[in-house]
């Protein structure tokens, strides 16, 4: 059971500070983006109006996430952020899945990898909120609706990044965590097939949803 | 010496074991028991599908007993746990796992019954739409565990890591608190899930092409009422690995015990809130489907005001931690 709460790090020093990678993460990391710009690649490669099986798939998951941003952001912005949100999930789905190949292990099972995209996401929807409403009445909103209620307005912003990031970040840590557990204590034997089923596609699928959706909806949020 | 302190660390491995299995069998049962009722109605209603709806009410049925699966889980693991030579410090590693988990399971246990419950009962109104309101119950008590998953996650990590080389005065509170952080903190969140699980539920059943909207809202409302949970989760991994310097003076540890209890017991209520929030945006989405983005937006108001209460809360964790 050693392995809990182990990480392998490469740590560079620096001018007296520690840089530190966690070696493993980025390496998935980079397998993600190198079997996501493949499947893109094929999947537009000699594009027809009779669509072959993967192209088809490509074309349905941009639509309905495409038809998803249109309904929360109206025609215009989904324009702007609909290839974001796209590649977001596909990003998301395809990391919390690669944990269900021995040796392979999801990299969103690093508080860093959903906590940057977390950063992501609240930067992006404050962005659109500015450039929508107007720096001043971007401002004005947090004096909403006390001018004392500030410092909380400010700390329920930030609140939504230690949410979004952390849901994601507990359930696949935790479903990793679980079947660490319990592989170790049944040998291996029937049961983590059916939880990596379980926590890996499953749950993983649920949770990419969810953490998109709420990247739209905060973006949603901040422009109306 | 020695002898005394492996008694300790077995008192609290056992205490713990109990209290995880005793607490975690209260959500769970009352949540089935309210799945059995709705599909004994909806057989009465209904009695020519009695099987479809027999077999649906034991899917849902099974899936609100894994809360309580989990709490087994760690109740073995503490009862039969090699405890080695560990430290004192473990003593209270293993009554704070204890805690989490009991806790923890009690509000997802419960969540989780309405949508088995109200996915039977609209199986008995509309069969044709069968097959979508069992995936929406799948994936609605699914998400409705995730408070418990955390809580399990908590127990396993406070019973199986290393902690090291600690000073025992503020550490045994710190994993006591973490412990009560999480699973206090669990409850709320987990019933709330349930509520707007059961509504989606219902509303599928009233209007079925309304299927992947009212699956939308619900599972951001759902997220969104995590997020006490997932303030509870927070406080409890800062408890479990920030290094407390060592003291003697009663104070500190109580301040972490303190800030267990804050965040377990102020992340209640707004789980239950915003999950009464979703509940009302996922029903009236159902029916009036053209609006779901404007309903999405009140939902999501309304439960980020009543989410502040967590939030106070966590503040004055934090302050707990890491000023007092």
């Amino acid at each position: 059971m050693g392995e809990l709460g182990k990480l392998h790090q490469l740590i560079i020093p620096v001018f007296g500070y520690n840089i530190t990678i966690n070696l493993e993460v980025v390496i998935m990391t980079w397998i993600v983006f190198i079997l996501l710009i493949t499947f893109g690649l094929i999947a537009s490669h000699k594009r027809q109006i009779l669509p072959r099986p993967i192209q088809a798939g490509g074309e349905l998951i941009i639509s309905v996430l495409y038809g998803l941003t249109e309904d929360a952001l109206g025609k215009q912005l989904a324009r702007t952020y609909g290839p974001l949100i796209c590649a977001l999930f596909m990003f998301l789905l395809l990391s919390n899945w690669l944990g269900i190949i021995p040796h392979l292990e999801e990299p969103t099972k690093d508080l860093n990898t959903t906590l940057g995209l977390g950063l992501m996401g609240f930067f992006i929807a404050h962005y659109a909120g500015i450039k929508s409403k107007g720096f001043k009445a971007y401002i004005k909103e947090y004096f909403q609706p006390i001018f004392f209620m500030m410092p909380l307005n400010i700390i329920g912003e930030l609140a939504k990044i230690v949410s979004i990031s952390f849901r994601l970040f507990g359930n696949i840590m935790g479903g990793s965590i679980i079947i660490l557990v319990v592989s170790h204590l049944t040998y291996s034997l029937v049961l983590p097939p059916i939880l990596n089923a379980f926590f890996g596609i499953f749950v993983g699928t649920i949770q990419a949803f969810v953490f998109t959706m709420l990247t739209v909806v905060y973006i949603s949020v901040q422009v109306k | 010496m020695e002898f005394e302190v492996q008694t300790a660390i077995k008192i609290a491995a056992y205490a713990g074991g109990g209290i995880a299995m005793g607490l975690g069998a209260v959500g769970a049962a009352i949540g089935e028991g309210y799945t059995a009722a709705r599909a004994n109605l909806a057989v009465s209603r209904n009695p020519a599908i009695s099987g479809d709806i027999f077999k649906n009410m034991l899917v849902g049925q099974a899936i609100a007993e894994s809360a309580s699966i989990f709490a087994l889980v760690i109740a073995i693991l503490l009862l039969f746990m090699d405890t080695g030579n560990a430290s004192m410090l473990k003593a209270a590693a293993f009554l704070g796992a204890g805690l989490s988990m009991g806790f923890g399971a009690i509000g997802s246990g419960i969540g989780s019954g309405y949508p088995g419950g109200e996915a039977c009962y609209g199986i008995s109104q509309q069969p044709a739409a069968g097959s979508q309101l069992t995936t929406n119950m799948l994936v609605g008590s699914a998400v409705c565990q995730t408070p418990a998953i955390f809580s399990m996650v908590v127990a396993l990590m406070l019973i199986f890591i290393d902690f090291g080389n600690v000073p025992l005065s503020p550490t045994w509170a710190a994993f006591v608190g973490a412990g009560l952080s999480m699973g206090l903190a669990a409850i709320g969140s987990g019933y709330g899930g349930g509520l707007a699980a059961g509504a989606s539920c219902e509303g599928i059943a009233r209007t079925p092409q309304s299927v992947a909207s009212v699956t939308t809202i619900m599972l951001v409302g759902q997220a969104v009422s995590q997020t006490p949970a997932i303030f509870g989760l927070l406080i409890s991994f800062i408890l479990m690995f920030k290094s407390f310097p060592e003291s003697s003076v009663l104070a500190t540890p109580m301040a972490l015990l303190a800030a267990g209890l804050c965040m377990g017991f102020g992340g209640i209520g707004p789980g239950i809130g915003n999950g009464m929030a979703a509940e009302g945006a996922v029903r009236w989405v159902a029916r009036n489907v053209e609006h779901s983005n404007d309903l999405m937006r009140i939902m999501l108001v309304g439960q980020a005001v009543s989410q502040s209460t967590a939030i106070y809360a966590m503040v004055i964790s934090l302050v707990l931690i890491f000023v007092v």
